[in-house]
Parts: structure tokens; C-alpha cells; sequence
């Protein structure tokens, strides 16, 4: 068996799970059978593909495949197009698997925690959690551009889905706002994408970057800069950097936490991968790093700034992970291998602490149905294991030794003093701090000030699937704090092959 | 000429997509909204599809009595067309889906005017 093929499994599983949960209705037990089941499977399969490409079709490079080859003119077996590639191909390597084992990882635990929380599971949602697990897979695997935006367009219609089925107040309105947005943005990524297309006849990023290399296209052709522009502003969108902001931030407090713990992973992996094909495409112009950098300090300005204004947790929660996100795009800014690595291994992180925060203070939703700092207080007396878990949380965004942030952020200001940039790690120095008062707020008016007379708290006990979730995110953290290395020597190659 | 109707076929893209992009964004009667980014997924179609225009060239479908060497410089690039259809697919389905969210939304609200749907939001 050529195992490459589990390359195609990653994404092939959880689609087929999720067309078939889908179909499910009121079968309460064949669905918790068959989402758990594929749930696990999810992150084992990244650690046992081999690294390497799949070739969908089994169409290698002409150059690669002599029997696709035969007969065909020297026009195109002579020529550069021998080494372009036919069909759509997936690349799987040490930093792919880390980051779908990790995704796999906070799908599992999302499902995990909506299993055992919910008394009837609904199939459709829980499709709707493996289309985006599935979509974002394919996101971080695919070599190809246009196959990267048909998986972002169900990324988008999976996150529009969640926030549909979460029943929550104004759930539709956040919905069409989002989806109308997105309608916008996506039709714009495709035209950046075609220009590309039209300019080196070419979607796969490997062809493009060899076309552009080897003086076949004329790097400074307003084309390409316009197709940068046009890419760049899907991924503001995908990822929730500025101005799309507050949009993101109403999805995710307008989803149930698991949801919200899923949709912020998928904005955390989103950012990552259009991130890296921009700077493999465009990293010979240096506006892009300049204007990564800049979107970035604005989306960790705006974020970690409106976050401190909000009275729901979970907006507080949302603006943070933007705020976040921020310090991951500097990574990716700075453009050296330190800096690309950093911001790597910030985003495993943040994605790991993020899903913490919204399933930890989602049991808070889950005791008293309401998400308004000014109506809540006094729950570390209800339940204070899961306060101390939400406050371990907290401090691990904020960056505070030995948790995992704190290496990832250590690593950026390094990166930032490196790159010549030191204002920069001042800027993230000081928003850490602004990020810890804020979750601090929060925390204190959630959990530690006297509980209002009016808060009603239900007799409903926490699931102790919540707490295992909780605790094994925890271990995640201490584990990547104590050894980074377990990450980071994933993730450098990748980081190498950028620079 | 040729070019011209190529050109033509651009511009017209282009009008569609800044049409739908100012419909999407300033028009505040949801369907007229969806209108416009109908617009805009078609003048992208449009786009894509006057991209892979070859002047002179035949359709990329391989007959008995031709030559591969022929067939390769005479016929249009495929690729464009294909991604088309892809997109077509996807526009359709998520139209779907904003059009279902606005059914809902009308029924709750009353209106299909943007700023009272989002007006009324929270009360």
C-alpha cells in the first residue's frame, strides 16, 4: 500500500464522516458512535503518514512520468512545461503533520465536549465540525491555489453553518453578516488568483514561484502586485485580521464554545497557510513583509485594546485571539527563520490556549446560560477546579513562564531584535501585559467578585468530559512549555525553506 | 477585430464586478444585496473565462482525426474553463445559503432592509 495515500485520508475521512452524520437524524447513539470514532482517528492519522506529496489522479510531472510522457512533442516534453504539474497536489510535511495533529487534537476535544454536553446531538452539527476540520486540512496541505479556495469557501459556509446552529441570540444576523462579507472577499481572492493564473499559466504554487524564479514572468508586473493585494484581502478576511475584526469577533461569540474553540483554530490555521503561499509567492517584494507587519501590529493593537471595552466574555475571548493572531502574522512578517518559526509555533499555541478559554468558559454559559460580565460573579465558588484550569488559561495566553505562549513570544522578540526591529518586541512586551489585565478583568468579574443576587445558577453538573478536555489542553501547554523543542524542530524546516 | 471583443469582454467584467461590489455594499434591500454579489460572481466568471479566450483556437476536446501536436497549439487552455465551472458551483450554493438566512430573517423581522434587520439586533 503506498501509504501517501493517508495524505488524501486526512481530508477524505472527516468529509465522508461528516456526508454520512449528516444523514443521521434522531440516532443519538449512532451519531456519538460514529463522531467520536472519527474524532480519534483524526489526529493519529498525521503521525502515521509518511511525509512526502500526493498526486491526485496519479498525474506526476511529465518530467516524473515517462508513460504519461510518450508520444507526446517536444513542444511540451522539451520544454519547462515537462516539470509543471498536472493535477492538484498535496505536500506533507514535518509542519503539516504538527499542525493537523493539532487541529485534529482541538477537533477531538470539540467534539468530546458537544457529545457529552449535549442531550440529543444533532448529526447536521456535528458535520458541520468536520466540513471545517476536513476544509482546513486541505488549507494547510494543498500546493494548489485554486483548491485552496474551494476548501476556503466550505471553510466559510462550515463557520456560517456553526453560528447558525448555535441557537444563541441574533446567531442569524452574525451569520448573514459574515457569509455577506465573505461573498465579497471570496469572488476577490479568485480574481487574485486568475491573475496569477493568467500571468504564469499556472494554479499550482510550485510552478508559479519556479515561473517567477526562472524569468519567465516579470516580477514587477502590476498584475502580480494587484493579485497580492486582491490575496491579501481573503486573508484579512479568513483569518480575521483588520478591518474584518469585528465581524470575527461576533462569530465567535455568536457560536456554542466548542464551536467557537473549532472557528478560532481554523482562523489560527487559515492565517498561517494563505500566509505562507504569500510569502513563498511575493517574499522578492518587500512591501509584503512591511505590510504584514503592519496589519499585524494593528490586528494586535485593535484587538487586545477593543478586548479591555467588552462586557461578554466571549467577545472579550474573540478580540484576544485577534489580538493574537497579531503576534502570528510578526512572525511571518519579520521574514527571517527565527521569526517565521516563532510565529509558527505561536500560532500552535494560540490555537491550543484559545480552545482552552472558550471550552473553559464555556462551562460558565453551561451553569447560567448567559455570557454578560455585568450579570455574572462568584463562580469560582460553584466550581473552583475549572476556575483554576480557566485562570492556568489566562496566564498562558498572557505569556507567563513556564506555559507555552511564553516560549513562542520570548522567540518573536528575539526574532524582532534580530530582524533590527526591537520597538517591535517593546509593542508585544506591553500588550502581553495589556492582554493579562484584560483577561484578569475578566476573570475577576466572572469568577471572583461576589456573586449577584440575581445570577441564577443551574443544577446541571459540568461533564466531566469538559474538565479532560480542559486538563489535557493544559498538559498540551505545559508540555510545549517546558519543551518548545517538540514543536519547534518540526516547524523549522518549513521556517528554513521560506527565507 | 478579435482584440477588441476580448477587450470588450474584460471591460464588461470589470463594470459587473464594481457594480456588484457597490450593490453589496451600499444598497440596503437585502436582495438587491445578493443581486449584487451575483453580479460580482459572474463578472469574476466573466473574467476568468475571457482569460482563457484563445484568438483562432478550437475547443480543447481531442478528435480521432487530429494530431497531438496540432491539437496542442491550436487548442484554448482548459483550465480556466474548469475553474469556471467550479466556482458556478460553489457561487450557487452559497447564494443558496444567504438566501435562506434572509427568508429567516424576513420572517423574524419583517423587512428586508438591512439596517432595521440590524437595527432591531439585540432588542
Amino acid at each position: 500500500m503506498d501509504l501517501n495515500a493517508l495524505i488524501a485520508v486526512m481530508i477524505i475521512l472527516p468529509i465522508a464522516s461528516a456526508l454520512f452524520l449528516n444523514l443521521l437524524h434522531k440516532k443519538d447513539r449512532t451519531i456519538k458512535i460514529i463522531a467520536i470514532i472519527t474524532a480519534v482517528v483524526l489526529p493519529i492519522i498525521p503521525l502515521l503518514t509518511p511525509y512526502g506529496s500526493h498526486f491526485f489522479g496519479g498525474y506526476l510531472p511529465l518530467a516524473q512520468n515517462s508513460t504519461l510522457a510518450q508520444g507526446l512533442p517536444a513542444i511540451i516534453t522539451g520544454t519547462q512545461l515537462s516539470q509543471f504539474h498536472l493535477g492538484i497536489m498535496y505536500v506533507f510535511s514535518s509542519a503539516q503533520q504538527l499542525m493537523i495533529f493539532i487541529l485534529g487534537i482541538i477537533t477531538f476535544f470539540a467534539i468530546f465536549t458537544f457529545i457529552n454536553e449535549t442531550k440529543k446531538p444533532s448529526g447536521v452539527y456535528a458535520f458541520l465540525l468536520f466540513m471545517g476540520t476536513a476544509s482546513l486540512s486541505a488549507i494547510l496541505l494543498s500546493d494548489d491555489i485554486f483548491n485552496l479556495f474551494v476548501f476556503f469557501e466550505i471553510a466559510a459556509l462550515a463557520q456560517v453553518g456553526i453560528v447558525v446552529a448555535s441557537g444563541i441570540k441574533d446567531n442569524y444576523e452574525t451569520a448573514l453578516k459574515y457569509i455577506l462579507i465573505g461573498n465579497i472577499a471570496g469572488p476577490l481572492l479568485l480574481l487574485g488568483i486568475v491573475m496569477l493564473l493568467g500571468v504564469t499559466g499556472n494554479v499550482n504554487v510550485t510552478d508559479m514561484i519556479f515561473s517567477i524564479k526562472n524569468g519567465f514572468v516579470d516580477p514587477q508586473s502590476p498584475v502580480l502586485l494587484m493579485a497580492l493585494s486582491l490575496i491579501t484581502f481573503g486573508w484579512l478576511y479568513a483569518s480575521g485580521l483588520p478591518p474584518f475584526h469585528t465581524i470575527k469577533s461576533e462569530v465567535y461569540s455568536k457560536a456554542l464554545p466548542h464551536g467557537a474553540a473549532l472557528i478560532q483554530a481554523f482562523s489560527v490555521f487559515t492565517l498561517v497557510a494563505i500566509g505562507i503561499i504569500i510569502i513563498r509567492l511575493f517574499s522578492y517584494n518587500p512591501f509584503t513583509h512591511i505590510a504584514i507587519i503592519g496589519i499585524s501590529v494593528i490586528a494586535m493593537i485593535l484587538g487586545i485594546t477593543m478586548a479591555l471595552m467588552q462586557t461578554d466574555y466571549k467577545r472579550i475571548l474573540g478580540y484576544l485571539a485577534v489580538g493574537e493572531l497579531g503576534y502570528i502574522g510578526i512572525g511571518l512578517g519579520l521574514g527571517t527563520a527565527l521569526g517565521i518559526t516563532a510565529g509558527l509555533f505561536q500560532a500552535i499555541n494560540e490555537s491550543v490556549i484559545t480552545s482552552f478559554l472558550f471550552i473553559g468558559f464555556g462551562t460558565v454559559l453551561y451553569k447560567t446560560r448567559t455570557s454578560d460580565t455585568k450579570k455574572l460573579g462568584g463562580m469560582m465558588y460553584v466550581n473552583p477546579k475549572v476556575a483554576l484550569l480557566v485562570l492556568l488559561a489566562g496566564l498562558a495566553m498572557a505569556g507567563v513562564p513556564p506555559l507555552n505562549a511564553f516560549q513562542s513570544k520570548l522567540m518573536l522578540i528575539q526574532a524582532s531584535i534580530q530582524s533590527g526591529l526591537p520597538e517591535i518586541g517593546i509593542i508585544m512586551i506591553l500588550l502581553s501585559i495589556v492582554t493579562f489585565m484584560t483577561f484578569m478583568k475578566a476573570f475577576y468579574t466572572v469568577y471572583m467578585r461576589p456573586k449577584p443576587k440575581e445570577l441564577e445558577v443551574l443544577d446541571n453538573k459540568i461533564p466531566k468530559s469538559t474538565i479532560i478536555s480542559l486538563v489535557a489542553f493544559l498538559i498540551i501547554c505545559i508540555t510545549l512549555g517546558l519543551f518548545p523543542q517538540i514543536a519547534t524542530s518540526s516547524l523549522q524546516t518549513l521556517a528554513a525553506g521560506l527565507v | 477585430m478579435v482584440v477588441d471583443s476580448q477587450l470588450m469582454s474584460f471591460f464588461t467584467a470589470g463594470s459587473l464586478i464594481v457594480i456588484g461590489i457597490f450593490a453589496a455594499l451600499f444598497l440596503d434591500n437585502l436582495i438587491k444585496k445578493i443581486i449584487g454579489l451575483a453580479f460580482l460572481g459572474d463578472g469574476v466568471n466573466l473574467f476568468i473565462i475571457t482569460m482563457g479566450y484563445k484568438p483562432g483556437g478550437i475547443v480543447y476536446i481531442f478528435l480521432p482525426d487530429m494530431t497531438i501536436s496540432n491539437f496542442a497549439q491550436t487548442s484554448a487552455y482548459p483550465l480556466p474553463f474548469a475553474l469556471v465551472l467550479t466556482n458556478i458551483v460553489i457561487g450557487a450554493s452559497t447564494l443558496a445559503v444567504i438566501l435562506g438566512l434572509v427568508l429567516i430573517l424576513n420572517k423574524r423581522h419583517g423587512s428586508l432592509s438591512a439596517s432595521k434587520i440590524l437595527r432591531d439586533k439585540g432588542e
